[in-house]
């Protein structure tokens, strides 16, 4: 069941894991900087971007749907907004809201269409991916918009320039890693209670224990370059959203069960048709986030922002055991495949290599996942 | 005589679950040999061993074919033996015609290509030499259910398969489509195919079987010769006690009416599937609904629910609010509440726990500000476990490995955690054993004496007229007639269930 307090390993978790080590072993061994606290920072960044975007993606392909305009969507969101403060002169934090109410309309909209007329969501957004992009240059008139005017910054611009000072880093390890001590044992007995089967109480120690090792060592890192970046808070609190929501609301219940059965679900008294819409208003608003972040990890709006970006989220689902079908996946599961991906492209850039091969490698990757998941699915 | 199929001491373990214990028996050709045993009781098990399902090595035991030992690693090895199985689940490819079906992987060729020409000349001959009246070339989408079984038969035979295993091949046919398979499967005997038939309805194994195994448990437990044995001995093994009352109807004191339809006329697809239709169910009262397949039954309660068709006149009340243009939502909503005959396809969610699926339509109840109460909901969970008797380790279980019983068990448990006033069960006992339709049986008792009306769809006459106070029968989507408990026989409503035909 949609269960929270159930969590098991499975040879998949671990063959995601050791495809995330040999991938950084790799690039810390073939550049010297790749373990670089300015890298990492860098990585970090590109990561709640990049994971940002996977999570809304999760909140459509769970109920069997998938959405391929995301990455136009980016960049005209992200255009709407510079345009906005660069050329009209709204204050930033009017421009960024009056992006998201655009976003949440637009995406209800297209969620409405594929829902409410039975159009495949594949053609709508397709669609979408098109008109988006074209809706995009008409915006910036194919032109360069800055996120804020000369040296100064905004809200806007501050979204991925913005780090918290050292202290305030420590306060926040302390502060989630109580929490999530808490929530462990507190799920751990309930499940006793209920009597679950838990756990041995080794086995959870060392997974709290080496999960909060590595969030603190992500903390000293972070701080050895200029703290942590606003961007990564951005992508704790969304993926502890979309956590919450699909794992303890009726809404996210439903995702999941119209994704298993929709027929099932339809005679069991979901209403569908406002879920799904739903799950594409939720993603409306995380594109919407991950446009202004993108554009202003970019600088500003270029005609190239937020191209692709919806198969590398796509294929973060993936790699994290989503399946394309519906049904499945985890928000823990998408956080690592964005990960994947994240170090891959990093890393080759790092490296210099070509885009021609950087593509390659990126749908070589994918492939390879998905093969990896049918092959471990039949055992 | 010969032994065709012989297993011995065949033991299979499931990860600590002992799925057949030590099972022996045989096959000789030209015989009918019939499987029972309730669900669970490891028959699935033993055809998955038998059809190469679970791999020589997976199990303990020996099968031998004609007295050599065989050690099946593959579906294709078992075929190559000469056993072939049926499934109650079809596997055949609706868009491709009977004699593509027939010699699908193994089409005769002529060269590269296919020899269209031969295949359905060898199709028309393997037809015509067992009598079948099949069209090689009809689409078998187009074709009915016990059609489509048949074109499994053949598939069977045009491989040279000497054992046929068939599975629940009766589930879903009509009376008539039941009698013409019986009489085919009497040919094959004639010509020295042996069968292996698993059915639930035992007064079909008595009409086609020369001998009965009865497992339970995983255990064989005895092999008898069908004429020197009775129903009642078999089920008394199947169960391992004795069921003393097998319709066990308590009338409750009829309340308030719950469920009113008036003059109901339903359009679907350009055509009118159902015309004036009314009746109305009260607290505390089963109403049978029966008919012939395509008579409109499910398609009522479906239509009733909000799932089907477009109302062309006429209304459907519960506690008197009209139900219009609604969502299924709407229908639970106001106490109303479905158990579909198609429990797979329109009731469970197969990839997920027992849990999920029980509370699936009441979440609301475990709801506080928009967060589920996770302690609540397992509690709420594990008592309609518990009451219902769901076979499993725990509410975790996925429901994909449950068997037909107790998948049905959390079908009906997902529908009463929503505490309706009205349930439509559209056949209930379906596909589950003996032991599992008396538990359902009096599971309706107990929703009658707590007050809640009950609609009870069903093919079988027997138990229409066991546990119904009032039933209807439905033909071409009109009422042909209505019966008070008592008035109704077998014959009557037959000819009532035929009458526009």
């Amino acid at each position: 069941m949609g269960n929270p307090i159930h969590s098991k390993i499975t040879i998949r978790d671990f063959s995601i894991a050791i495809g995330l080590v040999l991938i950084w072993v790799f690039f810390a061994l073939a550049s010297d900087k790749f373990l670089s606290p300015r890298n990492l920072s860098m990585l970090s960044i590109e990561l709640a971007i990049t994971a940002t975007l996977a999570l809304g993606m999760l909140l459509v392909l769970l109920p069997g749907m998938i959405d391929l305009s995301v990455g136009s969507g980016v960049g005209l969101i992200g255009g709407i907004a510079s345009v906005l403060i660069f050329e009209h002169h709204l204050p930033a934090p009017l421009a960024l809201a009056i992006g998201f109410a655009f976003a949440i309309l637009v995406w209800s909209l297209m969620g409405k269409l594929i829902i409410g007329q039975r159009i495949p969501a594949f053609i709508i957004t397709l669609g979408g991916l098109l008109v988006f992009k074209g809706a995009f240059w008409l915006v910036i008139h194919n032109s360069t918009i800055p996120v804020s005017a000369g040296n100064t910054s905004n809200l806007y611009s501050l979204l991925t320039t913005y780090y918290f000072p050292a202290w305030s880093g420590y306060l926040l390890f302390a502060g989630i890693g109580a929490l999530f001590v808490l929530a462990q044992i507190r799920a751990r007995r309930q499940r006793r209670d209920h009597g679950f089967a838990v756990d041995a109480f080794e086995v959870a120690f060392l997974k709290t224990f080496v999960g909060l090792q590595g969030l603190l060592l992500m903390v000293i890192v972070m701080n050895s370059f200029r703290g942590i970046p606003l961007s990564v808070v951005i992508l704790g609190v969304v993926a502890f959203g979309v956590y919450v929501v699909t794992q303890h609301t009726p809404f996210g219940r439903y995702l999941y069960a119209i994704g298993d059965n929709e027929e099932a679900a339809l005679l069991s008294g979901i209403p569908i048709q406002k879920v799904v819409i739903g799950a594409y208003a939720l993603l409306g608003a995380i594109v919407a986030m991950t446009g202004f972040m993108q554009t202003a990890y970019a600088g500003a709006s270029t005609t190239t922002v937020g191209d692709l970006m919806e198969l590398d989220a796509i294929a973060a689902c993936v790699i994290g055991g989503a399946s394309l079908r519906g049904g499945r996946g985890t928000v823990m599961g998408v956080l690592f495949g964005a990960l994947i991906m994240t170090s891959l492209l990093n890393g080759m850039t790092l490296l210099a290599v070509s885009p021609e091969l950087k593509y390659m490698a990126r749908g070589t990757v994918l492939i390879l996942a998905v093969w990896m998941d049918m092959a471990l699915a039949r055992k | 005589m010969e032994k065709v199929l012989e297993v011995q001491a065949l033991t299979k373990r499931f990860s600590g679950v002992t799925a057949l214990d030590r099972v022996s028996f045989d096959l000789v050709p030209g015989e009918i040999h019939a499987l029972c045993g309730e669900n669970g009781a490891g028959k699935s098990t033993l055809i998955k061993v038998l059809s190469g399902v679970h791999a020589s090595g997976a199990y303990e035991g020996r099968v031998l074919i004609s007295g050599r030992h065989a050690a099946f690693h593959s579906i294709a090895d078992a075929e190559a033996a000469g056993i072939a199985v049926i499934y109650q689940e079809l596997a055949l490819i609706g868009a491709m015609t009977v004699a593509e079906n027939v010699f699908l992987g193994a089409e005769p060729r002529r060269g590269a290509l296919v020899d269209w020409h031969q295949m359905y000349a060898d199709t028309r001959a393997l037809l015509r030499e067992y009598d079948l009246a099949l069209d090689p070339t009809a689409r078998v989408a187009d074709l009915g259910i016990g059609q489509k079984q048949l074109v499994e038969i053949v598939k069977a035979l045009a491989k040279n398969s000497r054992i046929l295993l068939l599975d629940e091949p009766t589930a879903a046919l009509t009376e008539s489509e039941v009698e013409r398979l019986l009489q085919i499967v009497r040919s094959l005997r004639e010509r020295g195919i042996a069968c292996l038939y698993i059915s639930h309805k035992l007064d079909e194994v008595f009409q086609i079987a020369d001998r009965i195994t009865v497992l339970r448990d995983g255990r064989a437990i005895c092999t008898l010769a069908a004429a020197e044995t009775d129903k009642d001995e078999v089920i008394c093994h199947m169960v391992g006690r004795e069921i003393v009352d097998f319709y066990p109807r308590k009338q409750a004191e009829p309340g308030a009416e719950v469920l009113a339809v008036e003059n109901l006329s339903v359009v679907e697809g350009g055509a009118e599937v159902l015309r004036d239709i009314s009746f109305t169910v009260r607290a505390g009262e089963v109403l049978g609904l029966g008919g012939l397949m395509g008579a409109g039954r499910s398609e009522l309660l479906l239509h009733i629910l909000g799932f089907y068709g477009k109302r062309l006149n006429g209304s459907v009340r519960v506690n008197g609010r009209e139900l219009k243009d609604h969502s299924p939502a709407d229908a639970i909503a106001e106490g109303l509440v479905l158990v579909s005959e198609d429990r797979k396809r329109y009731g469970l969610f197969l990839d997920k726990s027992i849990g999920f699926n029980l509370s699936l339509s009441s979440l609301r109840q475990f709801t506080a500000r928009w967060l589920i109460d996770q302690n609540r909901e397992i509690r709420r969970n594990q008592a309609l476990f518990d009451s219902l008797g769901i076979r499993a380790k725990g509410q975790e279980t996925i429901v994909g490995s449950l068997s037909g019983g107790n998948q049905q068990k959390v079908v009906l448990g997902k529908a009463l955690m929503t505490a309706p006033r009205a349930i439509l069960l559209d056949e209930p006992t379906r596909g589950i054993d003996v032991g599992a339709k008396v538990e359902v049986y009096e599971l309706v008792n107990r929703l009658t004496t707590q007050g809640k009306a009950v609609v009870l769809v069903s093919s079988e006459l027997s138990e229409l007229m066991g546990m119904s106070d009032r039933i209807v029968i439905l033909s071409n989507g009109r009422i042909a007639g209505q019966f008070d408990r008592g008035q109704a026989t077998q014959e009557r409503m037959l000819a009532a269930a035929m009458a526009n035909n």
